[in-house]
């Protein structure tokens, strides 16, 4: 965890310095982006789908007490424990209390954002909790030391040998093996043996029921069934955004959330929890760490329909080039780089920032949020705030100078023409500053628009 | 005051001092009105579905389902962690899924510790899709339900797809049609634990 400034494209840089990496990332992603696209194509309802599934979030959203006690009240009488949680803290505190409180000492984890955000496992590990995340993806992160990259894909930003070197340092796998099988083959031991000792199993939700109060969580690998499955406490850590109303409202999101993620029509598991197993304790904490605050927030509040698909990650030009760390956010991406700088705006002012307003996100969004608008906006704020994003303060002031002055602008065009015909190509794509870093400059055109507009004209009279 | 409820007192005032003025709650009748209408055969479809999600499906007469399996795995014990044999619910044409729910598993945790998973299920317990299945089944009514859809599956390693991440390594479906017994005695299987259609 760190304080500092976020640099976008600074970390960015250091991303693509390997180019072949870069491509391979910006393929892969593109690929599960195709994927969606043949998914989406299999409905004919989808945009109906689409509509129904924001309408439904966005009633949600401005009635959100009154679903948050509903589910309360019904999750209660099915034996589940409901608790609050202002912020990540809290959270954390929660957490450990309920672990300390059964004893438990050893906790497998499937993914969970929200814990990600809140930062719990270095919280749980100093009171001498282990943690095991059990998504492989998220393993392989853990045992690297790294965060996830990418919430539906954590390790995207791996290539398979980066994979074989992590699992011989810590697995024990002979050296230079790579093949994905044996290296899930590997890993489904290893995990085997934390899920039949640990004595609790922590998930996230990607539903909360307010009619039945029941918890739905969706995942393809199993893992995170095995350990609701085997564990004696089962606790579930969720965002308060993710409450729906009834189940009729379950097929919408569902029909919507795998084939916007990866494709597939539904996940491998789609599992319902309306109480604990026999012998169990179950546990939810609603968490709310900045979200009510993004809902009190006129331009932003409909970021928080999102249902978590990473589909405007796979599409995100900037994203699929850059890598998911180089937001420095738990959730990258366009949609982080609208739910972020609500958490903490001097932090994250450059997020915004890194798009290019191309829109691609709000076209795959499941749940319609308008991303590019709301990034767009951010950036209005930002650059009417105190905050400063490194450089860019700066060339908007001159070019805010240079515009208001068309005498001065007409001059510094004329000189710009002639001076990119002069200078030599190296010193001209210098000048041209970051931009032109990996990028040919078009060629001068021999006058201005001004110009040219002024002699047809002429012409035509 | 615990600390629990003091925040939960701050949450709900914070969100509804934070809401936005009130949306409608749009009807789910919209989708349905145009959802595409189905084409052919449901068990076609939904085999294919199933086996698109990586399961294997066979077919078999209600009596002649034991030996079937028999046949299917001839050297695989009953025990937990090599195969295990449940019932499901309902199948879902739309997606290959099957429901099954904690009333008819004799342990939960062995439909995701087995190597290979079976999952019998009558022809007659096919619904189109998912917005079906809901309106049919109570989920509330036990602890665990659960759509499956095909084995465990992962790609997290270089987006190459594996099955048998951590959960079982392969999932067979036998799709039960009526044996010839049942037809003349009019007899089927043990009610489903779905609600009644109104």
């Amino acid at each position: 965890m760190t304080n500092d400034v976020i640099d976008h494209a600074t970390a960015a840089s250091q991303f693509i310095a390997d180019e072949p990496r870069t491509d391979w990332h910006d393929a892969a992603l593109w690929w599960v982006r195709e994927k969606r696209d043949r998914a989406a194509s299999e409905l004919p309802e989808w945009e109906a789908l689409r509509e129904l599934a924001s309408g439904v979030k966005e009633h949600t959203l401005t009635h959100l007490a009154d679903y948050l006690e509903r589910f309360e009240t019904e999750a209660t009488r099915h034996d589940i424990v409901v608790h609050w949680a202002r912020d990540a803290d809290e959270h954390n505190r929660t957490v450990h209390a309920i672990l300390a409180a059964a004893g438990a000492t050893r906790l497998v984890k499937s993914k969970s954002m929200l814990t990600e955000e809140c930062h719990l496992n270095p919280y749980l590990i100093a009171r001498g909790i282990s943690v095991i995340d059990t998504d492989l993806g998220e393993r392989i992160v853990q045992l690297r030391g790294e965060a996830p990259s990418h919430i539906v894909l954590p390790a995207i930003h791996l290539r398979k040998e980066d994979v074989g070197d992590t699992f011989h340092e810590h697995l024990g796998t002979p050296a230079g093996l790579t093949d994905p099988d044996a290296l899930t083959a590997v890993a489904r031991e290893h995990l085997r043996g934390h899920f039949l000792s640990a004595d609790a199993a922590l998930t996230g939700a990607n539903f909360l029921i307010a009619e039945t109060g029941g918890v739905v969580v969706c995942t393809n690998e199993g893992n995170a069934d095995l350990g609701m499955a085997l564990a004696p406490v089962h606790i579930v850590s969720v965002g308060i955004e993710k409450v729906i109303p009834a189940v009729e409202h379950l097929p919408v999101f569902l029909q919507l959330l795998a084939r916007s993620a990866t494709g597939q029509p539904l996940t491998v598991y789609t599992s319902h929890m309306h109480g604990p197993r026999d012998g169990q304790r179950m546990h939810v904490v609603l968490v709310d760490n900045g979200r009510s605050a993004q809902l009190g927030r006129p331009d932003f509040w409909r970021s928080l329909k999102c249902i978590r698909c990473g589909a405007c990650m796979n599409t995100c030009p900037i994203y699929r080039r850059s890598g998911g760390h180089s937001y420095g956010s738990t959730v990258p991406g366009p949609i982080g780089s609208v739910l972020t700088p609500g958490l903490d705006l001097e932090k994250y002012a450059a997020l915004p920032f890194a798009s290019t307003l191309c829109g691609s996100c709000t076209a795959v969004c499941p749940v319609k949020i308008d991303l590019d608008a709301q990034l767009y906006r951010w950036r209005q704020l930002i650059t009417d705030s105190d905050v400063a994003v490194r450089g860019r303060a700066h060339s908007m002031g001159v070019a805010g100078a240079v515009l208001g002055r068309p005498w001065l602008f007409h001059a510094i065009g004329s000189i710009a023409r002639l001076a990119l015909r002069l200078m030599p190509r190296r010193l001209a794509r210098a000048t041209a500053g970051v931009w032109s870093r990996s990028r040919e400059l078009p060629p001068p055109p021999a006058q201005s628009f001004h110009a040219w507009y002024r002699a047809s004209r002429r012409e035509l009279s | 005051m615990s600390e629990s409820s003091i925040a939960r007192d701050a949450i709900l005032h914070a969100v509804r001092a934070a809401q936005p003025p009130s949306v409608a709650l749009p009807e789910v009748q919209t989708v349905l009105a145009v959802r595409a209408r189905p084409v052919g055969d449901p068990v076609a479809r939904f085999t294919a579905a199933a086996q698109h999600a990586g399961a294997r499906v066979l077919s078999s007469p209600r009596d002649a389902v034991p030996d079937l399996i028999a046949s299917t795995f001839p050297n695989t014990g009953r025990a937990d962690s090599e195969l295990f044999v449940c019932e499901g619910v309902l199948g879902v044409v739309e997606n290959g899924a099957i429901w099954l729910s904690e009333s008819r598993l004799e342990r939960r945790a062995a439909l995701f510790l087995a190597t290979h998973v079976v999952v019998l299920l009558d022809t007659s317990a096919l619904v189109e899709d998912l917005h079906a299945a809901y309106a049919q089944l109570d989920i509330a009514s036990e602890v665990f339900g659960m759509f499956m859809a095909g084995p465990s599956k992962t790609a997290d390693i270089e987006q190459s797809l594996v099955v048998g991440a951590q959960g079982p390594k392969g999932l067979t479906i036998v799709l039960r049609t009526p044996s010839d017994s049942d037809s003349a005695s009019g007899s089927s299987s043990r009610p489903p634990a779905t609600r009644a259609t109104p």
